[in-house]
């Protein structure tokens, strides 16, 4: 469906994307990434609207850029507000819909069609200027879905949105993920660019983690998280005397890195949690250590998320 | 591949493309249909009536018929085609960037062609419509005598004018978006008000070297004009000179639409 081989692309002096080579099949995936981290630029790589500077990208078998034959079969919905404000919805979407090789009459059908689906049935005829954020978002949706896209790519599809419409964006584009393992024309793709990590998950999509224009990670949820357990994670333990307890811990149960916090607390890093957390119950028996917390690192994806961050920025886990 | 795309497979590229330029020539339309558009477009139908009417008081006994039609060939198929175009041409790239528009349209297929071409074709239209009943009203607060042969002629230089300095403002538009009024303005003055007055070779691409030809041709006035200003017009017949606008004007479109077609606008967000 689309592989990128050793893509980077570079703007002048900054690296928008740096040698990312990733293969995405059917299905759903989330892209995930801090503000900056070059998401959008990937995004625009995929979409046609940018050529790499270097590697090779391949949608649909073909190149994006200025292929009127990929671009028939992908919807996108940047991230950018939509600033067309004299326009209504229903307008907006059948000129987008035109513009996908549609003729006027089916146009407007698809148009109603997906104002209706994405519920902006009511409001589909008042101009986007007096639509709140959360319609217009709709609205830029429905325009992405109307021509029945076979790749559907959405760039922080639910930024900026009050809790009430996220929770329908979230449930509407999940429905079309799902939908789109048992279409009828065939299996689709959707990407979720975001960095919001909980509404990534909610749409059960394989994840691809991209900081400073790398992609660091791929895979399914579970994989990422099997693999940030191979890198050193770390303990937080409070402990009215720390140096004893490292002075127990030490050059034992993998504990690679120790430093203290404050009076009394001493931070542990490893790579078998495991094994420290033991020798740490074992050490408070026999030194009569008073041991008052002790806290793994976070093992949720937005936990993950952050260490892989961290580590990236070079920063010790 | 799904049934919607199937269909449109069997649809040839050509009228894909010819739907979607119309698409976005009905849309732009619509967008000039604005308060602010229309005050502009009432403005530049009145403005050569309100200069004729001025100069037309001051001659008591009638204004020549020569010096009127001049003076509203000078205002109409010139200034108000040139400061419509201006308007509605030169921010055709410009405007999508700012409305967030642009990346909607540019990954459609055919998206950035139709949207050149369809912008171009409402540009000509509105400029067309305002320079039209500007030149009618003109040329009837003017008192000349036999108007319609007059205002069939200004139809046509205006459509002309509109055509060739359309495609002409279609380039800074798409190679300098950001600055395309400024560069457009530049281009006018460069190629069409120094170049076209230029007797040399370089005035043979000009527009305006083409309308002054046929305004001296259709008027009869070649064996009125002194030599040194017969240098300023070119003698070949009316179809070389409308074929020479239609030539340059898609010689100047397709060029744009081709650097429209491979310009990359990177996500200002993140660099």
């Amino acid at each position: 469906m689309l592989s990128l081989t050793h893509v980077t692309k570079v703007f002048g002096s900054v690296i928008g994307v740096n040698d990312v080579t990733v293969e995405l099949g059917n299905g759903a995936h989330g892209l995930l990434g801090p503000n900056g981290a070059g998401k959008t630029t990937l995004l625009g790589l995929i979409t046609g609207q940018l050529r790499p500077t270097m590697g090779q990208i391949r949608v649909f078998g073909e190149r994006p850029f200025a292929n009127p034959r990929v671009l028939r079969r992908i919807g996108f919905c940047p991230a950018a507000d939509l600033l067309e404000r004299r326009a209504t919805p229903r307008e907006w979407v059948r000129y987008l819909v035109r513009l996908s090789g549609f003729g006027p009459r089916a146009a407007a059908d698809r148009a109603d069609r997906e104002l209706d689906r994405v519920g902006l049935g009511e409001a589909m005829d008042r101009p986007l200027s007096t639509l709140s954020k959360g319609m217009r978002q709709r609205a830029k949706l429905a325009g992405a879905m109307a021509h029945d896209p076979d790749l559907l790519v959405l760039d922080e599809p639910f930024d900026g949105l009050d809790p009430v419409a996220r929770h329908d964006l979230v449930g509407l584009v999940r429905r079309w993920a799902v939908a789109a393992d048992t279409a009828a024309s065939g299996p689709r793709t959707l990407i979720v660019a975001s960095h919001l990590l909980h509404e990534v998950e909610a749409l059960h999509a394989g994840l691809a983690v991209i900081l400073g224009g790398r992609l660091v990670a791929s895979g399914t949820a579970g994989e990422i998280r099997d693999m940030v357990e191979t890198m050193p994670t770390e303990i937080r333990i409070r402990c009215d005397t720390p140096r004893r307890l490292a002075e127990a811990v030490c050059g034992t149960a993998g504990a690679e890195s120790m430093r203290f916090e404050g009076d009394d607390l001493l931070v542990v890093a490893t790579r078998q949690p495991r094994a420290l957390a033991e020798r740490i119950t074992r050490a408070a028996v026999e030194e009569r250590l008073a041991i008052g917390e002790v806290v793994a690192a976070d093992q949720s994806l937005e936990g993950i998320f952050g260490r892989l961050v961290r580590l990236h920025r070079g920063v010790a886990s | 591949m799904s049934d919607p795309h199937s269909r449109q497979a069997d649809r040839s590229w050509r009228s894909t493309d010819i739907s979607s330029t119309l698409a976005v020539t009905g849309f732009q339309l619509r967008r000039m249909l604005s308060r602010q558009r229309l005050l502009l477009a009432g403005l530049g139908v009145i403005f050569p009536a309100a200069v004729m009417l001025a100069v037309r008081r001051t001659v008591p006994a009638g204004l020549d018929r020569d010096l009127a039609v001049t003076m509203i060939y000078a205002l109409v198929p010139e200034a108000v085609c040139m400061l419509g175009l201006l308007v509605t041409m030169c921010p055709a790239v410009a405007d999508e960037l700012e409305r967030g528009t642009w990346i909607h349209v540019s990954v459609r297929p055919g998206g950035r062609r139709a949207l050149l071409v369809g912008t171009y074709l409402a540009a000509v239209i509105w400029t067309s419509t305002v320079a039209i009943l500007a030149a009618a009203l003109a040329v009837f607060v003017a008192g000349v005598r036999q108007p319609w042969p007059l205002i069939g002629m200004l139809m046509v230089l205006v459509v002309l004018s509109s055509l060739g300095r359309g495609a002409l403002f279609a380039l800074p538009a798409v190679i300098l978006p950001r600055r395309a009024l400024v560069a457009s303005v530049g281009v006018a003055l460069v190629v069409e008000y120094l170049a076209g007055f230029i007797p040399a070779v370089v005035n043979q691409a000009t527009v305006s070297l083409r309308l002054r030809s046929l305004l001296v041709s259709w008027m009869n006035w070649r064996r009125q004009l002194p030599v040194e200003m017969q240098l300023l017009i070119d003698p070949q017949p009316a179809w070389v000179q409308i074929t020479a606008v239609f030539t340059l004007a898609a010689v100047l479109l397709v060029a744009a639409v081709k650097i429209l077609e491979y310009r990359q606008f990177p996500p200002s967000t993140e660099i």
